[in-house]
């Protein structure tokens, strides 16, 4: 009798199994009900995870749930006694084009591999449930509840995903053809892979074969363009070495530049170093001192250590102007055998010196990497310390005279509790203040240095703006995390350096709307890891228009830009908005004028210096060595160009004409 | 006949050696050996590895003159396949003295440890092909890396400490064609792996994985002759008899007699347990994977969440159950060299090691919660 009910039972819940093996035959749910899935083994749903959390499952059971009304609804496999590991995916769009939604892997409090979707539906749509079998595929109870007080808290910032097949790992995303629109970049040892953005969030995939490097990007990748040659090189930070591919004059492939010398890299950055015009490379050594990679004007890297941090532990170094001075700092966020932070102040003349202690930075904070940026919009670099390891985060308010103040109390940062190798800030939801991006978490600042976490968010990855939106994304491995807009206003701003590098790394912009100003660094590596847009991009709120923009370069020069269309991406060219060199350089005198086939260069530079000439739009015409102060032009073409000397102190430029 | 008795004798010595107990009755060492091996440390290091004499005959067969003891640990580093002998060389008069189970033996100056890495069936000859031999000395007080590289020819190892590599392609113990670009470390990288508070030191002589049989063999008739290598230092004059009698020690990882916990917790001693203790490289992160740490299943992440969890559904180091959810498994299976764990020393997967480990994780219970 017992087996016959049994059997009875197992007949007629089968029955109900079959019903929701695929999204078609989808059973329908209501608040109020609980059900019951004997196992996970029907069809699995194309994406396949929208949770964020573990990868693809092979299996699901299907729910269909039809909102009458708009409404908040909670579906959870929550209860006393649950003991199954589920996932629920949300989809919108009907199971022919299923897109989605909502979902979750591990919200569970009661159990804490149990699941809780909580989502508001709008009255006539239609949302597919499906529980997958990633984790098991064993059976379990589930609740539906039309979720009443209190309302959960919003999304402060939401994403949809999109699955790209990049190759390699993908570590990388800035603009890499200089159409100003961000590409996507997977690397491994023989190989380039280039998503480039076409209009409309559109890709078109192009791999580049190169030498097999000895140094593979997996520690961390920076990109700039080191030769000048106005296609962006690329570093890779490998743990036993570095290597570079530096871009063809072309643009179609890359020519290994390996260095055997070992280090352990953490961080890597492109970024001129010692002021003299070039664009240098960096790399943080975990078991000791600290790398550069001096650029000698031609394209050519000599490495060096000492200076710049000289003990071990050395994660997250990112250069920064925290003194207002023109020249870039270096931070280095510091972990393990030395934890103790340096703060090397440029002091302008090749030099550092460490005043992390004075400006209370030094401490054991067990930190990969740190996140500057002006969060109180007062035109100086404040800074979030994010830890690692050391349980405390640490949040320091520039007070625009060289010195901090922490007030991570009260800001919202001294209640979150995530952790995480990755600390970057960007302003993710458009609202004219920058947002910090770790720990599991986007902290969205509130604009008053107080900040509320979102924890529905992608992984920390390379961040960019992948469909041209104003809205800056966020790439897990090959899943682009696109943000969905917030409606506020929005610029973005592209450089192209002339007599600064070519991307204008280093530069400061300032734009200025109504709520105020807003400061950006173009920055080549950010974070512990990943190479991110070299686009600055500026959130402005509701800010109905941008008043002016300035560039400051590294060379000197500003330019300032009046007439700006906000939600537009604006591209300078360095010098073309009025140029004007603040910092005075050493008399460069050039003769006859106008120059004749040879012209003879009068000012502090030795005789046989380095030089280059730049036409008008800054390309390189002409590289090469004066021979007793005379330099032989006769190859230029008339027009107007600007010489270039290297000299002890830096470059100095001058204008001249050819007739 | 000859063989049973033989087989015999290897039986009763494991049996002996098993017995944890170091037995007082050893033969003195013959410290006036004339053969013995004379070298003074101030003069090290030297440019190629047959300066020192450790070897009689071709040095590529690694036949030790009187005074270089070979000697493993019970379970041994995994470093992407490679075979390794190891030795140890004292000056005469001075002896090594226990400072406890799972602590390196408190070495006198003069100490050479000598350790070297090679591979059998190398392709294309199927002929076996030494990488490198390291050596650990100790000088004044403090320990010294000096490592050498081995020629094409096999015939003579010269001193580097810049690193390198050697790409290599063997066939492996189970018939399998493997090929990796064999890393040579460079000074920094050695310290990576042997320092304590900054300063260089030994990893894997400690009474622990020592107190364990070794079969030193028979010269004249390559009859086996195991024996406890505590014992065998103790005979050599390198170890003070003082040492206690039951020893906490390890156990072989592979060894299938012993119970999974116990066989994981000898694995990563020997692979983790170097970074993953107080004053080493990963001191900051929870896990502390030491033999007699690990008796503590906190300290082998079983339910404790990961600092950088690197993907979200890695809840936990080790999650009960669970591999999808252990960060643990997902750095032992992983070859990106960011994610990858142990951080030096293996570009490939441990295979068998990697089964150990979700064995062991499949076979945990209740889920961490």
């Amino acid at each position: 009798m017992e087996r016959s009910v049994l059997l009875f039972l197992s007949a007629f819940t089968g029955l109900c199994s079959f019903a929701q093996n695929t999204c078609s035959t989808a059973l329908p749910i209501a608040p109020g009900g609980t059900y019951t899935v004997l196992a996970v083994d029907g069809t699995q749903a194309t994406p396949a995870n929208c949770t964020g959390s573990g990868g693809d499952a092979t299996h699901a059971e299907w729910y269909v749930f039809t909102a009458t009304v708009d409404t908040t609804i909670r579906i959870s496999t929550d209860y006393p006694g649950a003991s199954t590991d589920t996932r629920i995916q949300v989809y919108t769009g009907g199971c022919g084009a299923l897109t989605c939604y909502d979902g979750d892997d591990d919200s569970g409090a009661i159990y804490n591999y149990a699941s809780i979707a909580t989502f508001y539906v709008y009255a006539g749509t239609i949302y597919h449930v499906a529980f997958d079998d990633y984790w098991t595929d064993a059976g379990f109870q589930f609740t539906v509840s039309e979720y009443d007080a209190p309302p959960p808290p919003p999304d402060l910032i939401s994403f949809t995903a999109l699955d790209v097949p990049v190759d390699g790992n993908v570590l990388a995303c800035l603009d890499m053809n200089g159409d100003h629109r961000d590409d996507i970049v997977g690397t491994s040892a023989t190989n380039v892979n280039i998503f480039h953005q076409l209009s409309g969030g559109t890709f078109q995939s192009v791999n580049i074969v190169t030498e097999e490097a000895e140094n593979v990007a997996s520690w961390s990748i920076a990109a700039g363009d080191i030769d000048g040659n106005h296609h962006n090189d690329l570093l890779y930070g490998g743990g036993q070495g570095a290597t570079f591919m530096m871009a063809t004059d072309d643009g179609t492939g890359f020519v290994k530049v390996n260095f055997e010398e070992y280090i352990f890299c953490q961080r890597t950055n492109m970024v001129d170093i010692n002021n003299d015009g070039h664009l240098d490379a960096f790399s943080c050594h975990d078991v000791d001192a600290n790398v550069s990679f001096l650029n000698d004007g031609s394209g050519n890297l000599t490495f060096g250590q000492g200076m710049l941090g000289t003990t071990c532990g050395n994660y997250g170094s990112i250069w920064t102007d925290y003194d207002n001075d023109g020249d870039m700092d270096m931070f280095v966020a510091k972990c393990g055998c030395d934890p103790v932070d340096i703060l090397m102040r440029n002091n302008g003349d090749g030099t550092f010196t460490d005043v992390a202690a004075e400006l209370g930075f030094a401490d054991g904070h067990q930190s990969w990497s740190s996140a500057w940026g002006d969060y109180d919009n007062d035109e100086d670099m404040d800074v979030l310390v994010g830890s690692s390891a050391s349980g405390y985060h640490k949040l320091m308010r520039n007070n625009g005279d060289g010195t901090f103040t922490d007030i991570t109390a009260g800001s919202g940062i001294d209640l979150f509790t995530g952790e995480s190798n990755e600390w970057t800030t960007h302003d993710f939801d458009n609202n004219g203040y920058l947002d910090i991006f770790g720990g599991g978490g986007m902290l969205m600042n509130q604009g008053d240095l107080t900040f509320l976490v979102d924890e529905t968010i992608p992984y920390n990855g390379p961040i960019g703006d992948l469909d041209d939106d104003g809205y800056l994304d966020v790439l897990n491995a090959s899943t682009i995390h696109f943000n969905n807009s917030t409606g506020n206003n929005w610029l973005k701003v592209a450089l192209e350096g002339t007599w600064s590098n070519t991307n204008g790394i280093g530069a400061r912009i300032t734009v200025m709307s109504a709520s105020g100003p807003h400061i950006r660094e173009v920055r080549s590596g950010d974070g512990f890891r990943y190479m991110s847009s070299l686009n600055a991009h500026f959130g402005l709120g509701t800010d109905p228009a941008v008043l002016q923009v300035e560039v400051r370069w590294p060379s000197g020069t500003v330019d300032v830009i009046a007439d700006v269309d906000i939600n537009s991406t604006l591209v300078v060219v360095e010098g073309q908005f009025n140029g004007v060199a603040e910092h005075a350089a050493p008399a460069l005198t050039i003769f006859p004028v106008p120059a004749t086939d040879r012209l003879t260069v009068s000012g502090a530079h030795a005789p046989n210096s380095a030089v280059r000439v730049f036409d008008t739009t800054g390309k390189l015409v002409l590289q090469g060595q004066l021979a007793a102060n005379t330099l032989d032009v006769a190859v230029l073409n008339c027009g107007f160009y600007v010489l270039e000397v290297a000299t002890a102190k830096g470059s100095v430029r001058q204008a001249f004409s050819k007739f | 006949m000859k063989k049973v008795v033989a087989l015999l004798l290897f039986v009763v010595a494991i049996l002996a050696s098993c017995s944890k107990e170091v037995l007082d009755e050893v033969a003195p060492a013959d410290l006036n050996d004339a053969d013995r091996l004379v070298l003074d440390v101030q003069d090290f290091p030297f440019a190629n590895l047959s300066e020192y004499g450790f070897f009689k005959g071709r040095m590529a067969d690694h036949r030790p003159v009187p005074g270089v003891l070979p000697f493993a640990p019970i379970t041994p580093l995994f470093t992407d396949y490679a075979h390794k002998k190891r030795f140890v060389w004292m000056p005469a008069g001075v002896s090594a003295t226990y400072s406890g189970d799972h602590n390196v033996l408190n070495f006198p100056d003069g100490t050479v440890l000598i350790k070297t890495f090679y591979y059998d069936h190398v392709l294309p000859a199927d002929e076996q092909r030494i990488i490198e031999t390291r050596l650990l000395f100790k000088r004044n007080g403090g320990w010294e890396f000096a490592n050498y590289v081995w020629n094409a020819e096999q015939t003579e190892a010269t001193f580097d400490m810049t690193g390198s590599y050697t790409p290599i392609t063997w066939t492996d113990d189970n018939g399998a064609q493997r090929t990796i670009n064999y890393r040579i470390p460079a000074l920094a990288e050695c310290q990576t792996c042997h320092k304590d508070m900054g300063l260089s030191v030994p990893i894997g002589p400690k009474p622990q994985n020592l107190n364990g049989p070794f079969n030193y063999g028979d010269e004249r008739t390559y009859a086996p002759a195991a024996k406890n290598q505590l014992q065998k230092w103790a005979e050599m004059g390198y170890l003070q008899r003082n040492f206690p009698k039951n020893i906490v020690t390890t156990v072989r990882w592979d060894d299938p007699t012993v119970d999974l916990n116990t066989r994981v917790r000898a694995y990563v001693d020997m692979n983790c347990a170097h970074c993953h203790r107080e004053n080493s490289h990963c001191d900051y992160r929870p896990m502390r994977f030491a033999f007699h740490e690990t008796t503590d299943p906190a300290n082998l992440g079983i339910c404790v969440p990961p600092d950088d969890p690197l993907l979200p559904q890695h809840t936990f180091i080790v999650a009960r159950g669970t591999i999808g959810r252990s960060l643990l498994h997902y750095r032992l299976s992983a070859t990106d060299e960011a994610v990858r764990m142990p951080l030096l020393g293996r570009t490939i997967v441990h295979d068998e090691g990697l089964e150990l480990i979700t064995e062991w994780i499949n076979s945990l219970s209740p889920p961490c919660e």
